[in-house]
């Protein structure tokens, strides 16, 4: 890695731009902010002292356009990170600059959500391409700490090394290390089992889908306030790749909803679109709910108490986190069934995708807990006890993954922390 | 004093102090159940081998309007139905209250094993009443009442007295504040350890650093935080077998070495006038410090290898400085200097961060402080960990420096 403190951020007047700089900052880098004009690159500072709560952050960060600045910049850095639109040939047109100016020992990071590193840096020279990496971060970074490192074909290890070290120690990330594959480990089974929850809102309701499955199950945020929250072109992105790139078990459920399509085409982005709204519109203290069959928003209205979601908040609230799933793993009828296909779905998914696009379940319950603030499927897992989980999976005709085998086979403990570890993911 | 039987630190476990459990929808109990879960899976202990619990806790009256804290413990884990439990309240020291309860339990040989749990969930409230119920720290009435948050005002008015004294500058103040935030940044249970910090941040004053206490402004200040915290400790005959059966002997164990604990007049004005004629603005604070010293057979704070101090606000920290003896009354400016105080310095102050820095969860701060000097002394705080530590103070403060508790931890 270089031997200096300079960072440079391609596209920092975007939401995770302006973050990352505001991370890095308080790392004690010395950042420039790049965006088409200085004025852009100007509200990425400001958006970086909210994000800080501190004006002084500014101390460590200097602004400039890609015109004027770019190649002097990215001369003098030891870090160059690409925060643009999740537009391939946008990317390498820039990623083509960066190699003309780089030192021949500067990291050239993507941040990427999903598109293939190797794809990024195809044509760019030896040097770029063994210092090129990507580095996921999550929305808001300064906030969520999971973060995906992921490798091209070329990247040097030792490069890989020094980034996680770097992430980890100096900037407090929780890091794993991905494979190039669409959407990585994180966005992979994160999106899968929002993606589902769409599907299923289609025929059982926005409300009653959020109710049902909501962070009771494990989850910080019930799912489709989460899309909303993601934006529902970036949730479209993700998922159209993953449906169109990858043959797996699921690959169904990565299928966006024909509902969801129209409504992104008249506008539904979400949250960021607060007018037009997505799964929910807000308009003072008024909340309205789509209506997947017939694309409006309706008033919303608390859909009726089901008895077992209510025992397992009342568990959650006191810290029963076992007897929670339990009460899920044993509750009769249909709701139930629903609901324990998307939970035990979500464990058989993420915990499916060690060896192949994870190496390891540690790090799928990492990138999970870390960057979803989603239960650890293995905590799901041990809490259901394994053996259990397997009937549970069979029963429901999901893939048994072969780590939740061995578990179930040895009698050994899956999760690596404890309740103090895990708990914070189940919500009362 | 009387020499009494040892008090062996068996080790613990604690929450995340950056967790809001209001928005993760939860009631203390779970926090409580979550800290003593993990600290009998961390020190392998049974729940069956707990005779006793001891619960600090400040004001679960006035944050989640429930009394009868000690009752609580027993809901987390059926095995301790019937077992003899207590809650102990004295503002932010509440903690070592309960420390020191149990102590005595464990020094008379009533019993050999006790767990004392702090916990406090404090982001219930707004701000606003939050600081408010803080209050009822100091003389609620005369020093609280009708006042937006009395507390940094309170400790504002220590840095002023100190200046009046000695004279302060606010960059040595500021400097405190650095330090406990950099620190911090290697704990992974510490609240701020993602936070932005710099010197020149808490320097100033600005639309995020506002001035809320006289000279004290946001930087200066201990945290919000919502935090449970619980350790064992055990007599000669419990720790003797707990380390044979883990594979240690008793050498091996950290235990209290000495504590003091005094109270001073709850108003601030009245501690202030009985001091006039001190070197020591918080006398019955210095007192603490040197019961505990001769306790624990030492002559000075260099015997020491590091503390855990209260520094609910920067004033707090400073004032620590010189009542541990580090430097001459009112020359705490020198050690803020020098380096003294930083990790890797003469005499580290809060590796963790300390409540500025890792948070302040009220009545689990002592207990917190306890596990941290545990810690420190097996070796185990990762990377705040002070190299070769032997001995490791913590002092605990509640109200306007009202009641002062200290302990020494080593082998």
């Amino acid at each position: 890695m270089a031997n200096n403190n300079k960072v440079v951020i391609i596209g920092a007047n975007g939401t995770m731009g302006a973050g990352a700089g505001c991370v890095l900052a308080g790392g004690g880098y010395s950042v420039t902010l790049l965006a088409r004009r200085s004025d852009k690159a100007a509200q990425g500072l400001a958006d970086a002292q909210n994000d800080a709560r501190a004006e002084a952050i500014a101390e460590r960060i200097s602004l400039g356009a890609y015109d004027t600045d770019l190649s002097r910049a990215v001369s003098e850095a030891a870090i160059i990170f690409e925060s643009l639109a999740e537009d391939l040939p946008l990317k390498r047109q820039f990623f083509e600059l960066i190699d003309k100016s780089r030192r021949p020992d500067a990291i050239v990071a993507s941040g990427s959500s999903g598109l293939s590193v190797a794809e990024m840096a195809r044509g760019r020279s030896d040097s770029f391409r063994r210092n090129f990496l990507g580095v996921h971060l999550f929305n808001p970074p300064q906030v969520i700490v999971g973060t995906e490192v992921i490798p091209g074909p070329d990247t040097d290890p030792a490069v890989v090394k020094g980034v996680v070290a770097m992430l980890t120690r100096r900037l407090g990330r929780k890091v794993i290390v991905s494979k190039d594959m669409p959407a990585f480990v994180g966005n992979r089974v994160g999106f899968k089992v929002l993606n589902e929850t769409a599907q299923l809102a289609a025929e059982h309701g926005v409300a009653f889908i959020d109710y049902l499955i909501g962070p009771h199950t494990g989850r910080a945020m019930a799912p489709l306030a989460t899309v909303d929250m993601v934006g529902w072109d970036v949730h479209k992105a993700i998922v159209d790749n993953v449906h169109a790139n990858c043959e797996d078990e699921a690959h169904e459920s990565f299928a966006m909803p024909a509902y969801m399509n129209v409504a992104l085409h008249k506008g539904c982005l979400g949250d960021k679109t607060p007018e037009r709204g997505g799964f929910y519109r807000r308009a003072g203290k008024q909340v309205f709910v789509l209506d997947p069959k017939t694309g409006g928003h309706e008033n919303y209205q608390k859909p009726a108490p089901i008895e077992f979601v209510e025992k397992m908040k009342q568990l959650h609230h006191v810290g029963r986190y076992g007897e929670a799933l339990k009460v899920l793993a044993e509750a009769k009828g249909a709701d139930a069934d629903v609901c324990r296909r998307v939970v035990l779905g979500y464990v058989s998914y993420a915990l499916n995708r060690v060896g192949e696009v994870a190496a390891s379940s540690a790090d799928v319950d990492t990138i999970m807990s870390y960057g979803f603030n989603w239960a650890p499927p293995t905590a799901i897992v041990d809490l259901l006890g394994a053996k259990n989980t397997v009937a549970m999976l069979q029963k429901l005709k999901l893939t048994v993954p072969a780590v939740v085998e061995q578990a179930a086979a040895s009698g050994a403990r899956m999760f690596s922390g404890g309740i103090l570890e895990y708990g914070r993911t189940f919500v009362g | 004093m009387t020499k009494a039987a040892p008090v062996y630190v068996l080790g613990g476990a604690q929450t995340d102090f950056a967790r809001n459990w209001s928005k993760e929808g939860k009631h203390f109990v779970a926090m409580m159940r979550e800290a003593t879960l993990g600290a009998l899976e961390a020190t392998r202990i049974e729940p069956r081998e707990v005779e006793t619990a001891h619960v600090g806790n400040f004001a679960a009256e006035l944050y989640a309007k429930q009394g009868h804290i000690g009752a609580f413990f027993l809901e987390i884990d059926p095995v301790f139905s019937g077992l003899p439990t207590s809650r102990h309240e004295a503002a932010c020291a509440s903690g070592s209250i309960a420390l020191i309860a149990a102590s005595a339990d464990i020094e008379a040989a009533r019993y050999d094993l006790a767990c004392v749990v702090g916990v406090e969930q404090m982001k219930t409230v707004d701000s606003t009443t939050g600081g408010d119920i803080l209050g009822t720290a100091a003389w609620y009435e005369r020093e609280a009442k009708g006042i937006e948050f009395p507390f940094p005002k309170l400790f504002g008015r220590l840095g002023d007295e100190y200046d009046k004294r000695y004279g302060l500058k606010d960059e040595h103040l500021a400097h405190i504040s650095a330090v406990n935030y950099s620190n911090a940044k290697r704990n992974p249970n510490a609240q701020t350890r993602n936070w932005f910090m710099s010197e020149s941040h808490a320097q100033h004053e600005s639309k995020f650093n506002m001035r809320i206490g006289g000279r004290i402004k946001v930087s200066d200040c201990s945290q919000v935080t919502d935090g449970s915290v619980a350790l064992f400790l055990a007599s000669e005959k419990f720790a003797r077998a707990w380390a044979k059966r883990n594979g240690k002997t008793l050498a091996d164990i950290p235990r209290i070495l000495g504590w003091g604990h005094h109270t001073a007049p709850i108003e601030f004005d009245t501690k202030v006038a009985e001091s006039r004629d001190n070197a020591y603005v918080l006398p019955h604070t210095r007192q603490a410090i040197l019961d505990a010293f001769k306790r624990a057979g030492i002559a000075s704070a260099a015997e020491l290898s590091g503390i855990e101090t209260h520094d609910c606000f920067t004033t707090s920290e400073y004032m620590a400085i010189d009542h541990f003896g580090i430097t001459k009354p009112g020359e705490s400016w020198k050690a803020v200097e020098e380096g003294v105080i930083e990790l890797g310095g003469k005499l580290p102050i809060n590796p963790s961060g300390g409540l500025i820095g890792a948070g302040h969860p009220v009545g689990a701060t002592g207990v917190r402080q306890m596990l941290d000097c545990h810690r420190q002394i097996t070796d185990s705080a990762g990377d705040y960990q002070v190299e070769g530590a032997k001995k490791f103070a913590m002092l605990n403060i509640g109200g306007s420096g009202t009641t002062s508790c200290v302990f020494i931890v080593g082998k």
